[in-house]
């Protein structure tokens, strides 16, 4: 056994608290997880069924845990995990889980099998045995402080562009601001609008709001590849800018595991609780309706649909917000079926889309998006993830089908009156 | 007519037919052409700058560029290259000038515009030097000649 496969099995073990040894002993190995993954539906193959690709942490929980595994082990019935089964099912719990938690929804037990998967990823990452793409996005996460290599230089060239598009100013380490605004690299890298918009927004409803030199951007890699040490390192670097700066809230860009990792398991990583509040941008667009702030004007009328952004919608339980804010600015919005809080992933959330040799799953399993959108055949697709977004762009190209993807951040900025 | 400033490039805009916005949306593709390696713009500016290009000629070149603009994104994860990225820009202000000019098409033009400014933004965070560059002003000089013509 090499030195990083026993530090793989070494972490399985550790990982394995009492949360994970319930939910493998209460699996009644129904197989209904299978029909809520899109890699199973869209392909048929049993291999994908979610609870399948748990079986290397399963085998050791057994072997480590349990009476009659440790007697087949003992026995040889039960052969150990081995590096090349770990390389085996790389494919099976990086490239064909988006963590996107449907799985977890629909189990009658209820495992929450996306926290199993996070936690066999530690073992496989700390056994090098994830993908190259996400390995290489947490190498640039430690040596350059962004995944996708973003440095402040071209932070503030955005700033610059984003001002003179929009005419106004991009405050920068403002103290005592309401908004500590984090972003993704995908919105400082593809899409300026999205800060651009943020701006109007703050202006119109009369909010300070404020970029941080020190933390600029919130996307966890440590979430993705299963590092919870640099989960604890990005939060650590957001929390210090948040308290420096005395911000009261800081938004999480329109990037999933940003939102999961800095609104639902921040102050766990770090081990105390946060001196300021976390909201996602709908959370705080759908704040500023429901306090008579934010005022649109003029309606689109093409027919529209929303695309939920899984770790927003099921595992953030955001799934209002975003109806009421369409509908504020969308007089045709139609829903796709299982829309909400049973939307089916774009398929490549939890780090996915990163994964080159995962590409060709990942179009297959776009089918089921494909459907949805069939079913209701709408003119234009709205999101609120960055990253859903191009994977959209992405699966409707592969399937030639026309539909126009924007963000909803951007669409309600688009229809703020002009100020006076 | 002298165009110093956003506000009045706009107002420019909205004052434009729609073949002169094409011809301006064109524009300011060729000015940032180089920092793209991608043939399909070319050919879609070409066809763009032709007054009597069909409806089918645009929408071919319409899907060209888009796929040319869906081919550069720098996906989530992956290393940024800000040189490609400034290709990627180019394609984005391409498709402007190849799409149907809806509502007067002068809002379309100005996000072309933007584009091809975001494009340059692009090229100066590759050098690693500043954030100074003068788009802007070179866009306000093809508007003016547009009009002036």
């Amino acid at each position: 056994m090499s030195a990083t496969m026993e530090k793989g099995v070494r972490v399985l073990k550790e990982v394995i608290d009492s949360r994970i040894a319930s939910y493998f002993s209460s699996c009644v190995h129904c197989g209904i997880c299978a029909d809520a993954c899109l890699f199973y539906t869209e392909t048929g193959d049993p291999k994908y069924t979610p609870i399948n690709k748990l079986e290397p942490l399963c085998r050791v929980y057994e072997q480590e845990y349990t009476l009659l595994g440790k007697l087949g082990k003992l026995i040889g019935w039960s052969k150990a995990v081995t590096d090349a089964e770990l390389a085996e099912w790389q494919e099976l719990v990086y490239n064909s889980c988006t963590l996107c938690g449907r799985c977890s929804v629909v189990c009658p037990v209820g495992n929450d099998i996306v926290y199993m998967v996070r936690k066999l990823r530690e073992g496989m990452s700390a056994s090098g045995n994830a993908p190259d793409g996400l390995k290489g996005a947490v190498t640039r996460t430690v040596t350059i402080g962004s995944p996708m290599g973003i440095k402040l230089p071209a932070v503030k060239a955005q700033i610059k562009h984003v001002e003179a598009d929009y005419g106004l100013k991009v405050p920068l380490d403002m103290e005592g601001a309401d908004y500590l605004v984090m972003l993704s690299s995908m919105e400082i890298i593809n899409f300026p609008e999205y800060l651009g918009a943020i701006g109007k927004i703050m202006h119109s409803v009369g909010k300070t709001w404020t970029l941080s030199s020190e933390a600029f951007e919130a996307t966890n890699a440590g979430m993705q590849i299963g590092n919870s040490d640099l989960a604890r390192v990005i939060v650590s670097r957001i929390v210090e800018a948040a308290e420096k700066l005395k911000a009261k809230t800081v938004i999480s860009p329109e990037c999933g595991h940003a939102y999961t990792a800095l609104r639902w398991e921040g102050a766990n990583l770090i081990g105390r609780p946060f001196t300021f509040k976390v909201q996602h941008i709908i959370e705080v667009l759908g704040e500023f309706q429901a306090q008579g702030l934010l005022k649109t004007e003029g309606m689109e009328t093409d027919k529209l649909t929303f695309h939920d952004p899984c770790q927003l919608a099921r595992r953030g339980g955001v799934i209002k917000q975003q109806r009421v804010l369409m509908n504020m600015v969308a007089k045709n919005f139609v829903e796709m079926p299982d829309a909400g809080f049973m939307n089916w992933c774009c398929g490549g959330g939890g780090g996915a889309s990163a994964i080159e040799e995962g590409e060709e799953l990942r179009l297959k399993a776009f089918a089921v998006k494909i459907r949805q959108f069939d079913a209701v055949k709408p003119d234009r697709l709205v999101t609120a993830c960055a990253n859903c977004r191009i994977v959209l762009e992405e699966g409707l190209e592969h399937y030639e089908m026309k539909l126009p993807v924007i963000g909803l951040t951007e669409l309600v900025a688009e229809h703020l009156p002009e100020p006076k | 007519m002298a165009i110093n400033n956003d506000k009045e490039f706009k107002g420019a805009l909205a004052c434009m037919n729609p073949s002169q916005l094409r011809l301006a949306a064109a524009g300011f593709v060729d000015s940032v052409l180089p920092l793209s390696t991608d043939e399909r713009i070319v050919a879609a500016v070409k066809v763009a700058r032709q007054e009597k290009a069909s409806e089918t000629e645009l929408e071919m070149q319409l899907r060209s560029v888009k796929a040319a603009a869906l081919a550069s994104y720098t996906q989530c994860g992956k290393l940024c290259d800000w040189n490609s990225q400034a290709g990627h820009f180019v394609a984005k202000a391409a498709v402007r000038c190849v799409e149907p000019l809806t509502d007067g098409g002068a809002q379309s033009v100005w996000e072309g515009a933007m584009d091809a400014r975001m494009a340059r933004t692009c090229e100066v965070i590759a050098t690693g030097e500043g954030t100074e560059n003068n788009e802007a002003q070179v866009q306000y000089r093809i508007v003016e000649s547009l009009l002036n013509s």
